[in-house]
């Protein structure tokens, strides 16, 4: 089974790597600011990483306070 | 036109400024990435399950097993994308009062909303371009693409329905002016056609028909027909919905 998914691993990598940025971006941003539209820090910290690809993006769109 | 463009260069780089521009093309690609291999290793987990004694016939993978993945993918998970990132395009604006400089140095109104709709279908027409790209390079890596019938309307048909949700957007904004206002209409709009979709023979001319259901042309099960009055009626109300949105925004008090 490991063999045959090492076959798919050049396709598979992307994908974990656009996720795992995504989720990273999203943590990164929640600690270094203090503003949220709604909501604080533990909670959007939770969304972003418990919620996967759905979470970040509505930290971004949503959640985000102003600079 | 100088507005038009002055202003839709702003709206690019605002979308870069707020992350938008980054997410929706990654996302896509990567929705775009997943179908063939989706499609391709689904056999393979459950075979591996296979030896806890249940019987469970496979069908090795084709080419269209990837494209159901792929409008599975772009018609669910690509949609509330599309939904959740576009939510701020006109609601922002209107609740922060940023409009209200422009509007009184002279900006016409309709060219605020038609620069809005312009640069949100050109990031979407990108995005979900190179979603295809990427679904298209690896399945023909894995598999012969073979004839693709009616390619065209089948692939054209979930691009059509994001642009249905970014009207739906810049009306509910418009109307509401603020992001949730925005929301809850486009939410609305997509529970209320899943609703209508239940009635039998609707399916032909309701447009969240498109948004994933196109598979059947690519089969050859499906014939052109079955879909061209979804496709109608999704084109009448995005060019309703933007016109909608002028109107009601020239009425609108700043």
């Amino acid at each position: 089974m490991l063999n045959e998914l090492g076959q798919y691993l050049p396709f598979l990598i992307p994908i974990a790597v656009i996720q795992l940025a995504l989720t990273v971006a999203a943590v990164i941003h929640i600690l270094r600011h203090d503003t949220y539209r709604f909501g604080n820090r533990a909670l959007w910290l939770v969304v972003s990483i418990c919620v996967n690809v759905i979470g970040p993006i509505l930290y971004f769109s949503i959640g985000k306070g102003e600079d | 036109m100088r507005q038009f463009l002055a202003f839709s260069k702003k709206e690019f780089h605002e979308s870069a400024a707020t992350f938008r521009l980054y997410i929706l093309l990654g996302l896509f690609v990567m929705f775009g990435m997943m179908s063939p291999l989706l499609a391709k290793l689904t056999p393979e987990i459950i075979k591996s399950l296979g030896d806890t004694g249940m019987m469970i016939s496979v069908h090795e993978p084709t080419s269209l097993d990837a494209w159901a993945q792929f409008f599975h993918n772009v018609g669910q998970m690509g949609m509330l994308v599309l939904i959740i990132v576009f939510c701020g395009t006109m609601s922002n604006e209107l609740s922060k009062g940023t409009l209200v400089n422009l509007l009184t140095k002279g900006m016409k109104r309709h060219t605020v909303i038609a620069s809005k709709m312009f640069a949100s279908s050109v990031l979407w027409t990108f995005a979900y371009l190179l979603c295809f790209g990427a679904g298209f390079a690896y399945t023909a890596y894995f598999w012969d693409i073979g004839e693709l019938p009616h390619a065209l309307l089948a692939f054209a048909a979930p691009w059509l329905f994001g642009e249905l949700l970014l009207a739906t957007h810049v009306f509910g904004g418009t109307l509401f002016g603020n992001i949730y206002g925005s929301l809850l209409s486009c939410i609305g709009a997509v529970i209320l056609m899943n609703l209508l979709s239940i009635l039998p023979g609707a399916s032909k001319y309701n447009p969240v028909t498109l948004s994933g259901g196109t598979l059947p042309l690519l089969s050859g099960a499906g014939k052109p027909s079955d879909f061209i009055p979804a496709v109608l009626i999704c084109a009448a109300a995005v060019v309703l919905l933007t016109a909608g949105s002028i109107v009601m925004f020239n009425r609108k008090k700043m």
